[in-house]
């Protein structure tokens, strides 16, 4: 990758684990925004943006609509809303029908995301329970997008990043210890 | 260290705040039902119970009523919480010490568990 200008981590079952550990580590002068998509039940929209902001210096926030995107910030997508990414990069948030059962899907995230920063994007798909995440991930890699997975041996869920193994040629396959590092090496 | 039974059938929220608690140095059991409930405070016997209104079985209502009709359970301080504040008064009715609206965050969390523990 010649130069990263947004990073989207997706994942489901077992991912805020690794996000609690990956989180710490990352430097803070980051030069890009980091979208995290994750499945969640609504009910819990406070507690994870804050959760996660009390493990990092990098400002923590749930997406608002219409918002635009900027650099060293991480992005939390609301719960029961698709996230989508527009082509003039603010976000976007849809209420129609679940996709992979799961509203946000991550798969309408890498998806657009790709459409809009193509070779300058990095994915990361996380431990998980079903398949979402797989076909962003093949329109990431379409787009010249970066393609990472978490080491499915790693992952309390494997079935989610192996799936994406299975089925996209991955360029990066993570053990949880590697994840903040590879971040940081991303410009 | 002071326990706090969390019962909600949100998945995600007894994952949160098992880490939020624990983080804050409270020891937490969660259940997503509440079923037995008699029993399964007994089992634990908590410093203080978080209970939701939706939960699987005779609902978050019927068990706040149930553990404020128990003799041994009785002091043990409930509060409900529920995205629906309709159910405040009912949950008042059946006898919760507190109401947390949903959604809330980590600060009102910890301060209505100070409020009280102390």
């Amino acid at each position: 990758m010649v130069h990263c200008e947004a990073l989207v981590i997706g994942g489901s079952a077992g991912s805020l684990d690794v996000l609690l550990r990956v989180l710490p580590v990352l430097d803070e002068a980051l030069t890009f925004p980091i979208i995290i998509v994750i499945h969640r039940k609504h009910g819990s929209d406070s507690l994870l943006p804050d959760l996660l902001s009390s493990r990092t210096r990098l400002r923590v926030k749930e997406v608002d609509e219409k918002e635009p995107i900027a650099a060293g910030t991480i992005y939390i997508a609301p719960s029961d809303y698709h996230l989508l990414i527009e082509q003039d990069r603010t976000f976007s948030l849809d209420y129609s029908e679940k996709i992979n059962y799961s509203r946000p899907a991550i798969d309408v995230t890498f998806q657009t995301a790709a459409e809009v920063y193509k070779d300058k994007l990095a994915c990361l798909l996380l431990s998980g329970s079903n398949s979402d995440g797989v076909n962003g991930l093949k329109t990431v890699k379409i787009w010249g997008g970066l393609a990472m997975i978490q080491d499915p041996a790693s992952a309390q869920v494997a079935y989610m990043p192996a799936q994406a193994k299975l089925h996209v040629d991955i360029d990066e396959i993570l053990k949880i210890e590697k994840i903040g590092e590879f971040v940081n090496s991303l410009k | 260290m002071k326990k706090v039974f969390v019962f909600d059938d949100n998945a995600d929220i007894l994952e949160l705040c098992t880490i939020i608690l624990e983080d804050a140095g409270y020891e937490i059991k969660t259940s997503s039902t509440s079923n037995n409930i008699i029993d399964q405070v007994l089992a634990y016997t908590p410093d203080i119970i978080f209970m939701d209104n939706w939960l699987p079985d005779v609902g978050g209502i019927e068990a706040t009523r149930e553990l404020k009709k128990h003799e041994t359970l009785k002091s043990i301080p409930v509060i409900y919480f529920s995205a629906n504040n309709d159910v405040k008064s009912l949950a008042n009715e059946a006898g919760a010490d507190g109401y947390l609206s949903k959604p809330f965050d980590i600060q009102e969390l910890e301060n209505i568990i100070t409020s009280h523990l102390n």
